[in-house]
């Protein structure tokens, strides 16, 4: 058997295993945007079927809340999954730009979800800033915020810098120990749409030239810091 | 006079609980709901419901472990027919639970009350 076809002979092994795992992906996101799918579905149906009167009374109005709910989250579930699909495929132009860590965690923290705990930025300094596509970054940022601050949990952030790279720690509810990569473990259940929110801030971590990971039970932000960056060639945006 | 069916709804995603006890009290059932499996035995043992309406996919204690609990708690006694409530499009796991019927999300509510209906009797008429 020659070099080549060994070569061939594993790669052709390793894809049924990837397209397992792919599989079993697109399978919980699937699985996700059914749930609040449904109840948009049955609440705008349950509305159809009443008079008028019964719409403006307060069953009406609580069908109403839940089906603008339930889009919300087949919004943010739809807009992450394509977000980490553009990515997995280098199909998003990133465009860096010095940007104050400091002034994107107070945006973060400033529209935060009203289930979400404060946030204490007592850790950041001002002066501290990073090379980043500003759209990314806010998705990134958005998602550890709401993570780490679930359920009303205080939100800790601290950053230093390290060698050029800006390393953020951003502490708060645990993170489970796959939540970046398999939201299978982390999101049984999820009524706010953030089942896909951690899977794509990692990929786009990854695409800002940094790295995100779960350090005893706070989530780790890499970034390049300001003036550190070396962008990679900007892929053409998609038709 | 005889009371109307009882109807245990076990999800753990808060909105499905609500939209499917909404239907189903709106048709003259009554409703008993369930987060997990675990509360889900604790409503059986509180009351035995007419039809079980079972999500697969849930913490603390999920479906599958549920129909097996219950079915070791009955010991015998007629089983509580279940039917699947499912987002995964998975129709084999409903008969891996022992369940008797199967409901795909996003599933119609009239497909729903047809369901019900069938295992469960008329609401007013239970």
């Amino acid at each position: 058997m020659s070099a080549k076809n060994g070569t061939e002979r594993t790669a052709n092994q390793a894809a049924p295993a990837d397209a397992e795992e792919r599989s079993g992906y697109l399978g919980f996101v699937a699985h996700e945007v059914r749930n609040p799918l449904s109840t948009a579905l049955w609440s705008a149906e349950l509305l159809a079927r009443m008079s008028a009167a019964e719409r403006g009374g307060a069953r009406g109005e609580k069908l109403t809340a839940m089906c603008l709910r339930s889009l919300g989250r087949v919004r943010q579930l739809v807009e992450d999954h394509f977000l980490c699909e553009r990515l997995e495929v280098g199909g998003l132009p990133v465009r860096p730009e010095p940007i104050s860590l400091r002034d994107a965690l107070e945006h973060a923290a400033g529209h935060r979800p009203g289930d979400v705990g404060e946030v204490s930025l007592d850790g950041v300094e001002a002066a501290l800033a990073v090379s980043a596509d500003r759209a990314l970054l806010e998705r990134v940022l958005d998602a550890l915020v709401a993570a780490a601050g679930r359920e009303g949990e205080p939100v800790r952030v601290s950053a230093r810098l390290d060698g050029g790279r800006a390393v953020l720690r951003v502490s708060g509810a645990e993170a489970g120990p796959g939540a970046l990569d398999d939201p299978r473990k982390g999101a049984a259940g999820d009524p706010k749409g953030r089942a896909l929110a951690l899977p794509a801030a990692r990929r786009a971590a990854a695409a800002l030239g940094g790295g995100l990971s779960v350090e005893g039970g706070a989530f780790v932000l890499t970034l390049p810091g300001a003036g550190a960056y070396t962008a990679r060639p900007a892929s053409p945006p998609l038709p | 006079m005889t009371e109307r069916p009882l109807v245990l709804v076990v999800d753990d995603d808060p909105d499905i609980l609500d939209a499917i006890c909404d239907i189903l009290e709106g048709e003259g059932y009554r409703v008993a709901r369930a987060r997990h499996g675990l509360e889900a035995l604790d409503r059986v043992a509180e009351e035995e419901p007419s039809i079980i309406l079972l999500d697969l996919m849930m913490p603390v204690m999920d479906g599958l472990a549920f129909a097996q609990a219950l079915r070791q708690r009955r010991n015998g006694a007629p089983r509580i027919p279940i039917v699947v409530i499912s987002a995964d499009g998975n129709p084999q796991k409903a008969a891996s639970v022992g369940a008797q019927g199967y409901l795909a999300k996003p599933f119609d509510i009239d497909a729903l009350l047809a369901q019900v209906t069938d295992m469960a009797g008329e609401p007013m008429h239970g």
